[in-house]
């Protein structure tokens, strides 16, 4: 149960309710319409730092999943524990990067590992990276990788935020689809 | 700021759809929600006991500037009760600086020495305009509340004595050219009222009147696209910043941001571009 009201076709704003017009777009949408000159630009930017781009989904999926993980937001890992499955993460892989499995029991790679705890000196720490950290993943990955990545990462923090905060419901297709394959 | 996209400001954009009609040239404030009546058709289900969602009057007084300079044509100030607020008089005086205003009012806040808090916009460009359903009084008084006929007829006339324009707004279930209004319009003829200043429109069944099954159903479409800011944003039409059950609708909201006034004005004709002209005129909404 939301702690707001989440907007729906009828009472989606007037300036945004093409967002509405196929159906129900989501408790982030349903919450973000409340104040509609967010919607567009949110869901742009979203869209740009969790979609697409050139490190390809499955480092995008380590970034979103790991990211949420670290800040506890059930929704997210809920809603991307799925999509990490369909775009072809195991399901150890997945249970890692929840941290309910050691990193070395599902990544034989060590430069995804990197990957990996650097996100975590990112999303779950504060300050400086260490510079171990550091001099280990720049040694793996391009800058434009990092960068973008890090946007990525920082994306999911607000989105980490938004649904906990909001204690957004994750919803029953998504939780049906995680029974099928136990990552409820 | 110029977009360089576009190679025009938000400036000569807004002012060019106000003068294709493609957005209309009054901006609409509600000052407040809260009012001395309670009526059964309210839109904003205003009473003694609503929050009062006020307008600032440096908010007020910033809206009439930027809509000046953007190009709109008039100003519109509603409530709720505008004349409960102390502030009131002073500030639309310092909006009809700017622009010409309607000030709406239910008219029952004049008796005796208070008639100056409205007759001080004599001279000025601004035209007060009352509520008036009806030429039998116990009518009138069961939707607005006792004594509103008896306060209205008598406010009237001292108010046109004393040189203020002042317009008569007549809400009905009936057709708008209904015969039984006959009675009510030569009631504000005798008032001093000029036939083009009695404006007669339905019930839109919104907030209140929705409640209680009263009145028209109104698309978007058909309500008057004026822009109308409120303390809870901006909004399609002064129609749109209704309440139900104590909760301001959200349908008819176009941002939260009110100012700079260009952001949901840019928006609104956004919304707006590609409608017919006229076509919120289908219901007679005004």
């Amino acid at each position: 149960m939301s702690r707001i009201d989440l907007l729906d076709p009828s009472t989606a704003p007037i300036s945004v309710r093409s967002f509405f017009d196929g159906g129900d777009p989501g408790p982030i949408v349903g919450a973000l319409a409340h104040v509609p000159e967010l919607v567009a630009p949110t869901l742009a930017f979203v869209g740009a730092a969790l979609g697409g781009g050139a490190v390809g989904p499955r480092y995008k999926e380590f970034a979103i999943l790991r990211t949420s993980a670290l800040q506890g937001c059930q929704y997210c890992i809920h809603a991307h524990s799925s999509v990490a499955f369909d775009v072809g993460l195991s399901t150890d892989e997945i249970r890692a990067l929840r941290g309910e499995l050691p990193l070395e029991e599902a990544f034989a790679d060590a430069g995804e590992r990197t990957l990996i705890r650097w996100i975590d000196a990112m999303a779950g720490a504060t300050g400086p990276v260490p510079a171990e950290v550091w001099d280990a993943v720049r040694a793996a990955f391009d800058d434009h990788e990092l960068v973008e990545l890090s946007v990525t990462i920082g994306a999911t923090m607000f989105l980490n935020r938004f649904a906990t905060g909001f204690e957004l419901p994750t919803s029953p297709g998504t939780l049906d689809a995680l029974d099928v394959v136990g990552l409820r | 700021m110029t977009d360089l996209l576009a190679g025009t400001t938000p400036r000569e954009r807004i002012g060019e759809a106000i003068r294709e009609g493609v957005l209309p040239g009054r901006v609409w404030l509600y000052s407040n929600y809260h009012c001395n009546l309670a009526c059964s058709y309210c839109l904003t289900e205003s009473s003694p006991r609503s929050a009062r969602r006020e307008l600032d009057p440096a908010t007020m007084i910033e809206v009439a500037r930027q809509a000046r300079d953007l190009g709109f044509t008039g100003l519109g100030v509603t409530g709720g009760e505008p004349f409960l607020l102390p502030w009131l008089p002073e500030v639309v005086g310092e909006m009809a600086r700017e622009l010409p205003v309607v000030l709406l009012t239910n008219g029952t806040l004049f008796a005796g020495d208070r008639i100056e808090r409205a007759a001080v916009f004599a001279g000025h460009d601004v035209a007060i305009q009352i509520s008036l359903d009806s030429h039998i009084p116990d009518v009138n008084d069961m939707a607005r509340g006792s004594d509103n006929f008896a306060k209205v007829v008598e406010a009237v006339p001292r108010l046109v004595e004393r040189g203020v324009t002042i317009r008569i707004a007549t809400t009905t279930a009936w057709s708008l050219d209904d015969a039984r209004l006959d009675p009510l319009k030569q009631l504000v003829a005798d008032l001093g009222i000029r036939p083009e200043n009695h404006l007669v429109r339905p019930i839109v069944r919104r907030g209140r009147a929705d409640e209680v099954a009263l009145g028209v159903n109104a698309e978007p479409a058909d309500i008057p696209s004026e822009l109308t800011v409120t303390a809870d944003g901006a909004f399609w039409g002064s129609f749109g910043p209704t309440v139900r059950r104590g909760r301001l609708d959200s349908d008819l909201l176009v941002s939260r941001t009110v100012l700079p006034l260009a952001v949901p004005a840019e928006t609104l004709i956004g919304l707006l571009r590609g409608m017919p002209p006229g076509t919120d005129a289908r219901l007679g909404i005004r």
